[in-house]
């Protein structure tokens, strides 16, 4: 075990003086970040409203139905509602009532109707308790855009860990190094381990990232630990096979961006294709991750569906591992 | 330390042999030198010696471990230098050697003495990648060292490094053979060997043509010669005599007696004329 973190320790020494590999391994908060600034957040879905300090009775009633910002003066209000983002402000007239401001250009059943509405529930004091109407819901709490980038980031997030070992095997062979490894105590076994723990730990350390910054608080994070680990395997599997069979860093890479294919396929299937044609992607292991990773992101907590898509992405790996292992194998000795 | 039985190998188990019946001992202590031109053998029988290649047919033990069936712990006793310098490029000298005395179950020694030792302390923060092969050659050296080997293979040592360093690593192969290291050197250069092996063996082919000590050697194939310079009707003249032919020996009497001896120099054969006349081939 010490030694197998050796190695891995090893690796990550390295990937953190290769430009490439730092920025593999900061892809996921990247991607998490312009995921947030390109779709709408979770807690981002709310109206922004802008008052005079003095209607603390408006605010406090508004509060339970949008965000609210007080401000002192009627200029600052003003000002406010002017800045780019969507703020809609709701200022007295001279007779008392009051008026709703706008720059003109924000949504209008989103925004300003919804603003509007407010006001009239406000100006006829109904409370929520009021209503009579029944809840019911699909679960859904995310929009449909944001949950899908996601649950793609994450497959992407296993395929680059299967590029940082592809990358660190090539190194490696580069430098002839795995000659000198040969005729040090550390059996094949822990150097193939160590070397393989980047392609497990950074897929699990960035999709945890990628959903927490995302705003996927309330998931099962242990659903998503065991997807993302049989994700993982497989990206380990190919990154093996490239890195051994490369003979330089762009020929693993450009190897490992051919998984990209049938990910983004998987992805597009899965959304776009009719139900009944949906078995054409039965094959593809991404296809069968795709649906764990949503259900993970859904919060629903389906373990025994969970269970079965995990099983057979376990099972397709297993496929492939059995398909690929004579050339690991044969690669492993050349080096 | 090593005995070799009967060693067969062939690359690609076709009975076309790199190595053919070979069979030596080094004992405990001694520095034995693996001798023969390119593709004679030498990295094929020192590659299952160090586990590199697996053991086909033959006995093999090492350092007390049989080699048919390797234990990774054998690596703990012992050390290999390669010809090809095999360093990390992205690490320093120092983050080599750290991280390679890491993978060791024994006491290592501090990678700062090491690269003392081989002239590196200075650039111990630079990376590997920038060093001249000349350097790196020395890392992968000193990185041989890092778990006080008792059996320490030694692949071409001094190749492509000038004479001062080579010297200097010549120096630590005596200083740690004094101190009880079996080493085992393999190289095509006749003068390091001469200098440093108790022992040569000479492999041609794939087969050990001979195995003794460089002196033994000499006696044995060595023509007995002295060249003689000497002064002439104001001419400088050079002839060769030899101390065994009863002829020769008289005329360089007389020649001592009667003229003006300006150089006179015994000659023994070398190693590499040693080679050439035992086994017909060049050290190419």
């Amino acid at each position: 075990m010490k030694k197998m973190l050796t190695i891995f320790g090893r690796d990550v020494r390295v990937n953190m003086k290769n430009f490439m590999a730092v920025f593999i391994i900061l892809f996921p908060i990247v991607m998490a970040i312009g995921i947030n600034l390109f779709t709408p957040g979770i807690n981002d879905t709310t109206v922004n409203l802008a008052l005079l300090s003095k209607d603390t009775e408006m605010a406090a009633y508004y509060e339970d139905f949008a965000k609210v910002e007080t401000f002192a003066t009627q200029g600052e209000v003003e000002n406010r509602v002017a800045q780019r983002d969507n703020v809609v402000g709701i200022l007295p007239e001279e007779n008392g009532n009051y008026y709703i401001l706008t720059q003109g250009n924000e949504p209008k059943e989103a925004v300003v109707e919804y603003a509007q509405v407010l006001k009239a529930l406000y100006e006829l004091d109904a409370q929520v308790a009021d209503s009579n109407a029944v809840l019911h819901n699909f679960g859904k709490t995310v929009p449909p855009l944001k949950n899908t980038l996601v649950n793609a980031m994450i497959l992407m997030i296993s395929i680059l860990g299967g590029m940082l070992i592809s990358l660190n095997i090539v190194e490696e062979k580069m430098d002839n190094t795995v000659s000198a490894i040969n005729v040090a105590p550390i059996s094949r076994t822990a150097w193939v381990f160590g070397k393989s723990l980047m392609g497990l730990l950074l897929p699990l350390v960035g999709s945890f990232a990628l959903v927490l910054i995302t705003g996927f608080t309330y998931i099962n994070f242990l659903q998503l630990a065991a997807v993302v680990v049989a994700s993982a395997l497989i990206s380990i599997i190919v990154g093996f096979v490239q890195g051994l069979n490369a003979d330089d860093m762009m020929t693993a890479v450009a190897g490992i961006k051919m998984m990209m294919l049938p990910m983004i396929g998987s992805v597009i299937g899965a959304e776009l294709v009719s139900q009944k044609w949906q078995w054409c992607f039965y094959w593809s292991p991404f296809y069968w991750m795709y649906k764990a990773n949503g259900i993970v992101l859904s919060g629903a907590g389906e373990w025994p569906k969970l269970l079965l898509d995990t099983g057979l992405v376990l099972v397709i790996t297993a496929l492939i591992f059995a398909y690929q292992a004579p050339r690991i194998r044969k690669g492993l000795e050349k080096v | 330390m090593i005995k070799v039985e009967g060693l067969y190998h062939s690359y690609n188990r076709d009975g076309d042999y790199a190595v053919k019946n070979a069979s030596f001992e080094v004992p405990k202590g001694e520095v034995f030198g693996f001798l023969g031109p390119s593709g004679a053998g030498k990295s094929t029988t020192q590659g299952i010696l160090t586990g590199l290649l697996r053991l086909q047919e033959g006995k093999v033990n090492v350092a007390g471990y049989d080699v048919k069936e390797l234990k990774r712990s054998m690596f703990n006793k012992i050390g290999m230098s390669f010809e090809q310098s095999n360093v990390y490029s992205a690490l320093t000298a120092r983050e080599n050697l750290r991280f390679y005395s890491k993978l060791f179950d024994v006491p290592t020694e501090d990678p700062d003495t090491l690269l003392k030792l081989v002239g590196l302390f200075d650039v111990a923060d630079k990376k590997a990648g920038e060093f001249s092969k000349g350097m790196k050659h020395r890392l992968t050296f000193a990185r041989s060292m890092m778990n006080n080997p008792e059996l320490w293979f030694l692949d071409e040592p001094t190749t492509g490094l000038d004479p001062a360093i080579a010297a200097t690593i010549k120096e630590i192969v005596r200083e740690k053979n004094k101190q009880g290291v079996t080493i085992f050197l393999t190289t095509h250069n006749m003068y390091i060997a001469d200098e440093l092996c108790n022992r040569v063996a000479f492999i041609v082919d794939g087969e050990i043509k001979l195995i003794d000590s460089p002196r033994n050697l000499k006696l044995q194939y060595g023509q007995n010669l002295v060249d003689v310079e000497y002064g002439d009707g104001g001419s400088l003249k050079k002839e060769t005599f030899s101390t065994v032919d009863e002829r020769d020996i008289k005329k360089l009497q007389e020649l001592i007696g009667r003229k003006h001896i300006a150089t006179m120099h015994t000659k023994e054969a070398t190693l590499e004329e040693i080679f050439i006349k035992v086994t017909g081939r060049e050290l190419v």
